[in-house]
Parts: structure tokens; sequence; C-alpha cells
């Protein structure tokens, strides 16, 4: 699944870890969430839509 | 105003293997007896606590350290010098002292409990990990290990039923589990690194 999660990142001037704080995971989990390595679970997912203020199909794309 | 000195995993992974290398090369070459070895292998133990250490700080500098994580090192590092000495202890005695088949039984438990331990402190681990990647992570990482055992157990068991090799202990099944949770680990991180995380 493909997500625009470095988009809206770099668009806020946040780095990894920041968003990592924010979603209370390890800079490592966004690191592989940002390059596709893992797809996270559905509350993860609705969890990244809180932070970035968005719906979940603004940020997770089908491919 | 004093920095903390920047930790190297390798550093003391490399003391670690070079140190265990050299203790199985004086212990097969008949150089030491096995209970030196197995106290200077105890001693080797403390590289790999700095290795553990090491790591721990590495990673908690790149935010990617739960206190799961730490819990489980520390597990896994008292599980393993027990195992160590467990072991160390069951031979020594078991070779010198010809014990019956309780004393036997009781001796046989003293590594037998440490793994135990590890695979409680595995257990535990995929229980308190928060961090669903990390415990993603851990899942992979024992499957590996896991694959490592069966593919490894049954191509020498094989192998053995056909008279074309040694037996060999079915203890060996917890290090090679080890070595392919330890490679899998290190594999996702090295590949998640080159990724492309921040600084």
């Amino acid at each position: 699944m493909k997500n625009r999660l470095r988009v809206l990142r770099a668009e806020r001037e946040w780095s990894q870890q920041q968003l990592a704080d924010a979603l209370e995971v390890s800079r490592q989990s966004v690191n592989a969430i940002e390059t596709g390595k893992y797809d996270p679970s559905l509350p993860l997912a609705f969890k990244i839509a809180d932070v970035f203020g968005l719906a979940i199909e603004d940020i997770f794309v089908r491919e | 105003m004093t920095t903390a000195a920047k930790p190297r995993p390798g550093l003391w992974l490399g003391l670690f293997i070079g140190s265990v290398a050299t203790i199985a090369g004086l212990r097969f070459s008949g150089a030491i007896e096995p209970p030196v070895g197995f106290i200077l292998l105890a001693l080797a133990m403390g590289l790999l606590f700095q290795f553990v250490r090491a790591i721990s700080r590495k990673n908690a500098d790149c935010g990617g350290i739960s206190s799961a994580v730490r819990r489980y090192n520390l597990g896994m590092m008292i599980a393993s010098l027990g195992y160590v000495l467990g072991l160390g202890v069951a031979i020594t005695v078991h070779e010198r002292l010809e014990p019956g088949w309780m004393a036997g039984f009781a001796l046989a438990m003293l590594p037998v409990v440490p793994i135990f331990g590890m695979i409680f402190v595995m257990a535990r681990y995929l229980r308190e990990e928060q961090d669903e990647y990390l415990r993603h992570r851990a899942v992979n990482a024992s499957l590996v290990g896991l694959a490592g055992v069966l593919g490894v157990g049954s191509f020498w068991g094989f192998l053995e039923t056909f008279d074309l090799v040694p037996h060999v202990p079915g203890w060996w099944s917890v290090p090679i589990w080890a070595i392919g949770m330890g490679g899998a680990q290190a594999w996702m991180a090295i590949s998640n690194r080159a990724a492309g995380e921040d600084a």
C-alpha cells in the first residue's frame, strides 16, 4: 500500500522522530511505514490520520 | 561538561566473537580443560553484556527502544549467563563425578531452566511490546530462527540417519535459533537504515 506520509511530514517540516513522538511509536516504525516496508494496523492508521488532521484515504492510497 | 562516549556495538561484538573463537581454539587444541573453558566463556559474556548495552544506547539515540526492549535485553542476558554457567557446571560435574540418574537429571536441568527462561522472556516481550512494528520485527525474527532450527535440524538429522555425519546433541537447537533470530534482526535494522531513516 502506498502512502503520502513523507510528503505530509515534509510539508509540516517534521522529522521522523517528531512524528514518531506524536504517534507514540519508534522512529523505525515511521521509517518502515514511509518506505512501504510495513503497513500499519487500522488503529495506527487512524492515529496517523488524526495527527495530520486528514482522513485515512487522504494518506494511504491503493496501489 | 562531559559527553557520553559514542556507543560502539560492533567493537564489543567483535571482541566477544574473537574471545569465543580464542577460547574454542584453546579448548579444541587441548591447551585448556573444560572447567577453565567455561569460566573464560562466562567472563566473555561480559563483552556480550557490553554489546547489548551499546546496541540499546544506539537504538535509544535513534528513538527505537521501549521499556519492553529493555526488559527483554536484561532478561535475555541473565538467562544467557545462567545458561553458560549451568552448562559449565553440569558438564564439569558430570565428567568428574559420574552421578546417578537423579543427580544426572538435576544436572541436566541446570542449562535447561535458563533456556525455558529465554522462551519466557521472548513471550513476555511479545506481550509487552506496544510498538506494533517492533513486535512485527520480533515475530519475523523468531520465525527466521525457527526456520533455521527446522532446516538445519532436519538436514543434519537425515545426514546422520544415513551415517554421513557424526551425532550432534539436540541442545544445539537453541544456539541455531538465536543465531537465526539475531541475523534476521540485524538484516531488518540494516535494510531499515538503507531505506532512509532521518539522521
